[in-house]
């Protein structure tokens, strides 16, 4: 017995990580997983260390786009390009700290229209896989934020928070499979649930063929799922089509806000929620 | 005691690197998964419980960064691991051709193990529909960068080794 355990060793334990991951998958479907300590221990290394990588990628980023400007320059001769470049970083730290005051000040005024106190987050990390499509704030359950609150900037629509530690909050975003937004057609007041897809991007989902809704239609949160205040912008239909079988209409939706270009959120909590604080 | 810190330090870098600097790759919606090639780098090179345990912890890493569900990348690179020790019984890795063959092959069980589960545990409808492009578009990614990733490891892992003998 002894020797078939000791020759096995590494199948059995395998095995055994493969049994506990199913464990645990059943206990986080069915909600029985809070804030246990490997989540707050990994969280604790990895935020400051995402923070830096974060802010790096963003400049990156920002350079990227300045070095388009740049590329015209290229005729020029050598020293004036060691100029520009020189003045271009320098303007690139100007812009910058302009583009985020800017940013603050609209969500400021933002602030003002949010039916509970917000908190104001920074993205800090996106999603490590392709699969699935979340992202990690700055901010976590010592700031205010719970599970379920919404994530929403002036153009709109985030997501929702789906777990917390002490000091960070995942949120999963609007273009995630397995996010559901209740909306309504501004115009006709139609009702659907907008989801992310693997196949089509961001969809409108059981909306009747009977209802009318046409291309460029804005789409609003209805407010009814308690996460998210009404009224509050998450996309816009780019193409509807009636399929041959089927009780619903097949929507195609541009969200409101490219979450890849965002960087600062408000976490706010939601009607329904509001009222019981 | 010194490889698993090799490890862990890797395994926080790789995180680090998928959840943040990977994302300016300019290869649409797919981030490249480093993580597995570790995965399969342990399955490959350290067929032992530390093995096991270590590509379970770095599924569930994942899964506490950024995924819908805890478990569900705990659950694909343990497959991952597991697969990669069985089949390493009847291959013999020399050649980065083969080694990127081996990361594609695994990288086909992931998706597909996370395709199965997110079905079972997490009932997004009409999930898989997508899932077969991003399987292939994440392999042949991972299949690429697998020679340079396991290169790196073993220059690192013989650098440990070598520090060691000497200190010894």
């Amino acid at each position: 017995m002894f020797a078939f355990l000791h020759r096995n060793q590494v199948p059995l334990s395998s095995f055994c990580c493969l049994l506990l991951s199913i464990y645990i998958l059943a206990a986080a479907a069915r909600g029985q997983i809070k804030n246990e300590p490997l989540s707050t221990f990994l969280m604790w290394i990895m935020r400051p260390l995402q923070i830096a990588s974060q802010g790096t990628a963003n400049w990156i980023k920002g350079f990227q786009e300045n070095y388009d400007t740049l590329a015209g320059f290229k005729s020029e001769n050598e020293r004036l390009r060691k100029r520009v470049q020189t003045l271009e970083v320098e303007r690139q730290k100007l812009l910058e700290a302009e583009a985020t005051n800017r940013r603050l000040n609209q969500l400021l005024d933002f602030r003002r229209h949010l039916p509970a106190t917000p908190v104001l987050a920074s993205i800090i990390a996106n999603s490590a896989n392709s699969w699935f499509q979340s992202c990690l704030l700055d901010k976590g359950s010592a700031d205010g934020i719970r599970k379920g609150m919404a994530a929403v900037t002036p153009l709109g629509v985030v997501g929702q928070v789906v777990s917390v530690t002490a000091r960070t909050a995942k949120v999963l975003l609007l273009t995630d499979p397995n996010s559901g937004i209740d909306v309504l057609v501004q115009r006709t007041r139609s009702r659907g649930i907008v989801s992310g897809s693997l196949e089509n991007g961001t969809v409108l989902k059981y909306v009747k063929r009977s209802e009318d809704v046409q291309e460029g239609d804005r789409l609003i949160t209805s407010g009814l799922d308690g996460v998210f205040p009404k009224g509050m912008m998450v996309g816009t239909v780019i193409k509807v089509s009636k399929q041959h079988l089927g009780l619903f209409q097949f929507i195609e939706v541009l969200p409101a806000v490219q979450s890849a270009r965002v960087e600062e959120v408000m976490v706010v909590a939601g009607e329904g929620d509001a009222s019981k604080n | 005691m010194r490889l698993f810190l090799l490890f862990f330090l890797v395994g926080i870098f790789l995180l680090l690197l998928q959840t943040t600097l990977l994302h300016l790759l300019p290869i649409g919606p797919v981030v490249p998964d480093l993580i597995l090639v570790l995965c399969v780098y342990l399955g490959l090179y350290h067929p032992s419980v530390g093995g096991a345990l270590g590509s379970f912890l770095l599924g569930y890493s994942i899964d506490i960064v950024s995924s819908p569900i805890l478990g569900l990348n705990a659950f694909a690179m343990s497959l991952v691991f597991l697969s990669v020790y069985f089949s390493s019984r009847a291959i013999w890795i020399q050649n980065p051709i083969v080694t990127s063959l081996v990361v594609l092959l695994a990288a086909l069980v992931k998706g597909t193990a996370v395709v199965l589960i997110s079905a079972v545990f997490l009932s997004v409808e009409g999930f898989w529909i997508g899932a077969a492009r991003y399987i292939i578009m994440e392999a042949l990614v991972a299949a690429v960068l697998a020679p340079l990733v396991f290169a790196l490891l073993r220059r690192g892992q013989n650098y440990i080794e070598k520090f060691h003998a000497v200190a010894q």
